[in-house]
């Protein structure tokens, strides 16, 4: 029953990622996008981290597929269906993406894998934001650095220049 | 609980009162609506389907079921039929965490404010997918507007929830109300500021005026729904009135003190409490006019956003010194 569930979800995952890639219709790829996202955020509620799932649904569906979908539209004719899907990247990226992809596959097939059993303890989120200001402290610190470099790329890209 | 299928019936019980709810919810709000702007325009309203047209309602739903379902040639079929779904299923998942009293909630998450703020934030892609499939420029420009307004006035709405778990020290629903025993929120100065910016955020959250631009029927002719008929339409129209419930159930939760009352039943109290938002929220509608696109961003982002900002740090202060 619970392996059934988390195949049903990982196959909806698994379906809308590899059709988020390959219909031509880059609004119908950002729908998928958002879908595999759920998905995600399914798989997280599925294994009882429930406030990772949320965060899931309202930082990347909520927020970042919304500033897609605004991106999508304020782009002249992208949503031609004459536009190209590949460029000339394509087989420099198909060789990087495949060999990821055996590498993952030989690390998932050989490691040892531990068992967990499950606590049965919720973790609230005093202990989630305990340690983020303690343990985790140094890549909390570099995630706002890296945030504000984004900030500042996205100024300067955005500028108009004269 | 022994048994699976027992649960499980349990399950589908509480499904089908949520659902039941939100449907005949949604269609008194849309008689109230009616009636308060009738009111307020020195109007009767509907009169003539039964007493003081209450009957109006089930006229019009029979008429909405029977409607034709017409499908503009030039949409986008697969994104045009997807749109309402996106906007009405997350609006009725809403209702899984709202307290109607002490042991009427359907699921206490521990996370419940989070869950509603962010099952709610899903509605911003079936507006966009709506104003896209449709296929026509009004439409379209009605999304965008909406998506714009409401990724706004996100920002200071999360903030103002955010004073609020400060001061709970909790995110579940249940035991936001709790904390409220001692004496409701909005008696709190830094909480009432933050009362004021939820009210004026969310009314900009459920597109409804002064912050009505997307569906300005003057200038875009409903926006994004303007293309859809029948059952479709009525998928917006109801979750729109239930987004208003919502939202007035989350500010009734989390600023006056839920279903907490001098005597019971406590259910009572809690729909008083959110129909007295909504009636205020209907008297606004009726009373303002329309701003502008563009003064609404600045007010968005330059005065309810940093004010928010500055809020939270004050209620930072004050917890720190309290102790």
């Amino acid at each position: 029953m619970n392996a059934a569930v988390f195949y049903l979800i990982a196959g909806l995952i698994a379906g809308s990622a590899v059709l988020s890639v390959t219909v031509r219709d880059i609004f119908h790829g950002a729908i998928w996008l958002a879908l595999t996202l759920l998905g995600i955020a399914f798989l997280y509620f599925y294994l009882d981290a429930g406030f990772l799932g949320v965060i899931q649904i309202l930082v990347y569906v909520g927020g970042i597929m919304a500033l897609f979908v605004f991106a999508i539209m304020l782009t002249a004719k992208i949503g031609d269906h004459a536009i190209r899907q590949v460029n000339r990247q394509f087989w420099p990226g198909l060789l990087i993406t495949a060999t990821l992809l055996a590498v993952m596959l030989k690390l998932v097939m050989d490691g040892p894998w531990m068992r967990v059993q499950a606590s049965g303890v919720v973790t609230d989120l005093q202990t989630i934001g305990r340690s983020l200001l303690t343990g985790y402290l140094l890549p909390f610190e570099f995630i706002s650095l890296l945030l504000l470099a984004a900030l500042v790329g996205a100024v300067v890209i955005g500028k108009v220049k004269r | 609980m022994n048994y699976p299928w027992m649960a499980l019936l349990f399950l589908v019980v509480k499904g089908v009162c949520i659902l039941a709810f939100f449907a005949v919810n949604a269609m008194f709000l849309i008689w109230l609506e009616r009636k308060v702007s009738a009111k307020i325009q020195n109007r009767l309203g509907p009169m003539v389907t039964g007493p003081h047209g209450s009957l109006q309602l089930i006229a019009d739903t029979v008429k909405l079921l029977l409607k034709e379902n017409i499908v503009p040639t030039e949409a986008d079929r697969f994104v045009w039929w997807l749109a309402p779904f996106f906007v009405a299923v997350p609006t009725v998942a809403a209702f899984l965490c709202i307290p109607f009293s002490a042991t009427w909630i359907v699921s206490d998450l521990n996370v419940g404010i989070l869950f509603i703020c962010s099952i709610t934030s899903l509605c911003v892609l079936g507006v966009f997918m709506a104003g896209w499939g449709s296929n026509n420029k009004y439409s379209l420009l009605g999304g965008m507007r909406s998506a714009a307004q409401i990724i706004s006035y996100e920002v200071p709405l999360l903030l103002s929830v955010l004073v609020v778990i400060m001061e709970a020290g909790t995110l579940s629903m249940q035991g936001i109300v709790h904390a409220q025993e001692v004496g409701w929120f909005f008696l709190k100065p830094n909480v009432l500021v933050a009362f004021l910016i939820y009210l004026i955020s969310a009314t900009a959250e459920v597109n409804r005026v002064p912050f009505d631009i997307p569906e300005a029927e003057s200038e875009l002719v409903s926006g994004y729904h303007t293309e859809y008929s029948g059952m479709k339409f009525s998928m917006f129209f109801l979750a729109e009135y239930a987004n208003l419930f919502i939202i007035s159930a989350v500010a009734a939760t989390l600023f006056l003190g839920g279903w907490l009352g001098p005597w019971r039943p406590s259910a009572v109290w809690f729909l008083l409490k959110v129909y007295g938002i909504i009636g205020f929220l209907m008297w606004v509608r009726w009373t303002l006019p329309r701003v502008r696109m563009d003064q609404m961003m600045a007010f968005a982002w330059k005065i309810l956003t940093p004010v928010s900002l500055i809020n939270v740090l004050v209620t930072g202060w004050l917890l720190v010194i309290k102790g």
